[in-house]
């Protein structure tokens, strides 16, 4: 059952897509966004289900489920639960093999619940140019691709569901972007695509060489038998496939195309690219990186770190100089992902639990501070900080306090979601990996929590540039509705999750035999 | 030299090609009763049967193994013109579905009305005949003399129309393969004058022993003979003619050189290297390597900048080339036959959907394809499928796999320097697609193009459609090609 309800998981959001396309358009509009929650909702449930179904104990149970401590071993390695794997094209050694264990599964449970949550908005809440049925479709593509690239047990399946993504998520810039700046958002869409493309493509040489130099693609049979060596062949492997994969995570300085995509996209276009794109770059790093190249990655590593605490500084202070919410909000994802990057580079159990973490809580915590940056911006019709003025706790007050929640969320308050990752992270930069320099990790750590400073300065600045002031200086415009109904249930689950992440971060941790 | 029976096995789809020609111009030549409609729908019958026929001896003959006119070497196997092999039957397959689907374009009032019927069904099955003696033979006067039965009248069908523009590009077309035959010709003599032999298998066999001196003549031969072929193929910096070409013939004779022309050359260029003057750690190949980067790039990088559609696919084609050039520089037939295939069938689809557009809009600016989505949704819905292919992005699975194969072969024979130059250009080539696909999904057009289309042109589209998306989901389909 588990391995159909994976198979649906992966069909039924193309399909949908495919049949909202063959309506006729009058009626596919007013009926898409619908259809889209009805499907997603069913899709989140299907990945619950799944969830369970791997979660609950099978007897005969395991043994190290009953005796003694975990060993101390790093996530990433598949450990497949659902299995499916036919012959695709055997002559070029691909399989179709799709494969999920505690890893993927969160992760596609976030890509489902986001899915869910922007169809429920799209419900009442759509960019003003319309054609709500091309948005939906596009969006349960993207699905699709997400669940698939999370899913995928084989490096060109990975890379086929990889690029699934891309011209979809081209298209929601390109058409739905914002309606202000046309020219803007069309070199958005493009810098984004292209920079992606180049980068996957670079990622594919890597797999390539992975294939020269062991035989296979199988994400299965690679992580039992890695790779063994840290420089010659395996070191370029490793370096392209980092390369590629920080394009779309993206780590500094391959970041430059996230603001402006965020900063253009609609508003569901920016939750999902936030929320579960990213996630594409960084589990790629875990589940193909680490336990592939094992070697060669510890050779890289150190670079790795550097790279992803610059992002942490820099990402702060670009944070401090922005003027629109929505960049802002990007910038602030450039410093979340460099944390990621930096928990990955450490290569130990605490780093690599942290990242994964992380992952999901900033899927969470940025899916829900795009949605009240699109808020706020769809009642001021602008996201620049100065031309929407201050005191909007007087104006907003709703609006306003979740924004408020939110950013601290995001600055990594302990008790919410946002603190474990970054705790785990620099808990494993104070102890990396053996075979990696302790003092660099250290200096590095040390940076990084500046860095962490400097995240809860640029959050705090927001709240009093936006948020406190004076209401007289900044009288009420005429919009009145303070959170509209669909917007409380759009948010909702988030402003759940994210206190459940923050207060029960074990039932997530223990699935990574971790500790 | 007398002809056994495995020699006309082996030449029979050439020859059939060749009596169906002839018997193509009589039948328009000798019935002028009959009404043009009728007339053209014989022909197009004719023509097509004759194709069919070829697809059918391949199918039927796909394992085989038929060497003809063969004689006795003095040392080693017997000597060769001819070899009807795997290899074989996988160009012949390629070049004949793109016939077919030219002839498919072609029927009546798709055609321009101006284009004389018979001469064209002459002229393409002509061009077949060559190209599929090209994709078989084995010694160079076969090679050479089968590529001038592929370009006399190819150049000869874009003048078809006899309108300045269309006699300005036969013109070019002409003079640059006048150019090309001769520099080919003196690279051939000096390779025979090398190794004493115009047989591939055995100049193969022959350079390897070559003292240092001649071998430094037999790679500037070797130089003449590729430089011959780029000339065909039109890869950088032999390529000058091809733009004003294509956009000068009837689109339909566009889609047959983007088509037919080019894989046959293509084809020739593979059985050369792979059988005979380019062996496994030839610099030859380097040659063929960095030729295949300029193409690519330069090809790219113009179709940027183009705002026709025709010109468009012109620059882009040439950018596929670069890319059949990379697998072809390190010896890949696999790869390269999948490529071409793929190629092939999404260069049909997309210049047919062309041809829909221009027949009603000659201006043929990308512009008129704004907002099609909405207007023409299936027409749009095909062209981005082709598009996207193309571009070798998902949904287009055909072209991201043929692709794939490429990058696989150029890694497996140690070319990192290549392979980083198609990662570049999978990126601007995405660049230049998406910039058509950006047009079709832009809403609202002033004046969206929507018409009744063609019942022949709805078929033929779909039928291509059909078939990429068969073959994007079971790309296996084209490797097994040349297997």
């Amino acid at each position: 059952m588990s391995e159909s309800l994976l198979i649906a998981l992966i069909a039924v959001p193309t399909l949908t897509a495919v049949v909202l396309w063959a309506l006729p358009v009058v009626t596919a509009d007013r009926v898409a966004a619908l259809v889209g929650t009805v499907v997603s909702g069913v899709l989140l449930v299907a990945s619950l289900v799944l969830w369970w179904d791997m979660r609950r104990p099978h007897c005969p149970c395991t043994v190290e489920a009953v005796y003694g401590p975990l060993p101390r071993t790093l996530p990433g390695k598949l450990t497949p639960d659902v299995d499916i794997n036919v012959p695709w094209i055997p002559s070029l050694g691909v399989r179709f093999h799709l494969a999920v264990d505690t890893i993927s599964l969160p992760l596609i449970t976030l890509t489902a619940l986001l899915v869910l949550l922007c169809c429920v908005y799209s419900l009442k809440i759509t960019p003003r140019i319309g054609r709500t049925r091309s948005l939906i479709a596009l969006l349960l593509v993207i699905e699709t691709g997400v669940i698939g690239a999370f899913a995928a047990a084989d490096l060109v399946l990975f890379f086929v569901f990889f690029e699934i993504v891309l011209i979809p998520m081209w298209l929601v810039i390109d058409i739905w972007g914002d309606d202000h700046d046309r020219a803007g958002r069309r070199r958005a869409a493009t810098t984004f695509i292209l920079m992606t493309v180049f980068g996957s493509a670079l990622m594919l040489l890597g797999f390539l060489l992975v294939h020269r130099h062991a035989g296979t693609f199988d994400l299965v049979f690679l992580g039992q038998h890695p790779i063994k060596g840290g420089h010659g062949v395996p070191l370029a492997a490793a370096i392209l496939i980092a390369v590629g994969l920080a394009v779309k995570m993206p780590l500094w300085p391959l970041h430059i195309w996230l603001p402006d995509a965020h900063a253009k996209a609609p508003t569901v276009g920016s939750v999902l690219l936030a929320g579960v794109l990213l996630k594409l770059g960084s589990y790629g790093m875990i589940r193909i990186l680490l336990p592939v190249l094992p070697d060669a990655t510890a050779t890289i590593a150190p670079y790795l770190a550097g790279f992803s605490v610059v992002a942490i500084v820099a990402g702060s202070l670009a944070c401090l100089a922005q003027t629109d919410v929505k960049r802002l909000i990007a910038y602030s994802s450039v410093g979340h992902m460099g944390f990621i990057g930096l928990g990955i580079a450490t290569m130990s159990p605490e780093g690599l639990n942290g990242a994964l973490y992380a992952n999901l809580a900033h899927g969470i915590i940025t899916g829900l501070l795009f949605f009240l940056a699109g808020a706020i911006k769809d009642r001021h019709d602008t996201s620049d900080l100065r031309a929407i003025g201050r005191a909007l706790y007087a104006r907003l007050p709703r609006i306003s306090g979740l924004l408020t929640y939110a950013c601290l969320a995001s600055l990594g308050l302990p008790g919410l979601a946002g603190f474990w990752g970054e705790m785990l992270v620099l808990l494993g930069a104070y102890h990396p990996a053996d075979w990696l320099p302790r003092a660099t990790f250290i200096v590095l750590m040390v940076i990084a929590g500046l860095g962490a400073v400097l995240t809860a300065a640029y959050f705090l600045r927001l709240i009093r540039e936006l948020c406190q002031g004076d209401p007289a200086e900044n009288p009420p415009a005429a919009f009145a509705v303070d959170l509209s109904r669909i917007e409380f249930v759009t948010f909702v689950p988030l402003v759940v999750l994210t206190v459940f992440l923050g207060l029960w971060p074990f039932t997530l941790l223990n699935q990574w035999t971790f500790l | 030299m007398t002809l056994t029976w495995t020699d006309w096995q082996a030449i029979a789809v050439p020859l059939v090609l060749a009596i169906g020609a002839v018997a193509v111009l009589l039948v328009d030549s000798f019935w002028r009763s009959a009404s043009a409609e009728l007339r053209h729908t014989v022909v197009t019958l004719l023509t097509s049967a004759v194709i069919l026929f070829g697809l059918v001896f391949v199918w039927a003959q796909r394992g085989g193994f038929k060497p003809a006119f063969c004689r006795p070497a003095v040392e080693g196997p017997a000597e060769c013109s001819f070899v009807f092999e795997p290899l074989t039957a996988g160009l012949w397959a390629v070049l004949l579905v793109g016939g077919l689907g030219v002839v498919g374009l072609s029927t009546y009032r798709l055609l321009a009305s101006d284009v004389p019927i018979g001469e064209y069904h002459f002229l393409l099955l002509s061009a077949l005949t060559g190209a599929t003696v090209l994709a078989g033979a084995r010694d160079l006067a076969t090679l050479v003399i089968a590529l001038e039965v592929v370009s006399l009248p190819s150049f000869a069908m874009v003048g078809l129309r006899r309108d300045r523009r269309g006699s300005e590009g036969a013109m070019k077309a002409f003079l640059v393969s006048v150019l090309s035959t001769a520099v080919m010709l003196f690279g051939v003599s000096y390779l025979y004058g090398v190794t004493g032999s115009l047989y591939l298998a055995t100049i193969a066999n022959r350079l390897n022993g070559l003292d240092p001196d001649l071998g430094r003549v037999a790679f500037a031969a070797g130089l003449f003979v590729i430089v011959g072929f780029a000339f065909k193929i039109a890869a950088v910096p032999f390529h000058a003619w091809l733009p004003d070409t294509y956009v000068g013939a009837p689109i339909e004779v566009t889609t047959f050189l983007a088509v037919v022309s080019k894989s046959a050359g293509v084809a020739g260029l593979l059985v050369l290297v792979t059988a005979g003057i380019a062996p496994d750690g030839s610099h030859l190949r380097t040659v063929i390597a960095i030729l295949a980067a300029l193409t690519m790039t330069v090809g790219n990088l113009a179709a940027l900048r183009q705002v026709e559609a025709v010109r468009l696919l012109a620059w882009s084609s040439i950018g596929q080339v670069g890319f059949l050039l990379a697998p072809l520089a390190v010896g890949d037939a696999q790869a390269v036959v999948g490529y071409l295939a793929a190629y092939v069938v999404v260069t049909l689809g997309a210049f047919g959907a062309v041809a829909v557009v221009q027949r009603h809009r000659p201006g043929g600016l990308l512009t008129d394809y704004r907002g099609m989505v909405r207007s023409e949704p299936g027409l749009a819905a095909a062209l981005i499928f082709f598009l996207v292919v193309l571009a070798g992005l998902p949904p287009g699975l055909a072209g991201l796999f043929t692709k794939f194969a490429a990058f696989q072969a150029v890694i497996d024979a140690h070319l990192g320097w290549l392979a980083i130059v198609m990662a570049l250009n999978v990126m601007i080539g995405l660049a230049v697609y998406l910039r058509w696909v950006a047009e079709l999904f832009r809403l609202p057009a002033d004046d969206p193009f929507s018409v009744d289309i063609e019942t022949p042109a709805v078929a033929m589209l779909s039928l291509f459609a059909a078939l990429t998306a068969v073959v994007s989901v079971l790309p296996s389909v084209l490797f097994a090609l040349a297997t």
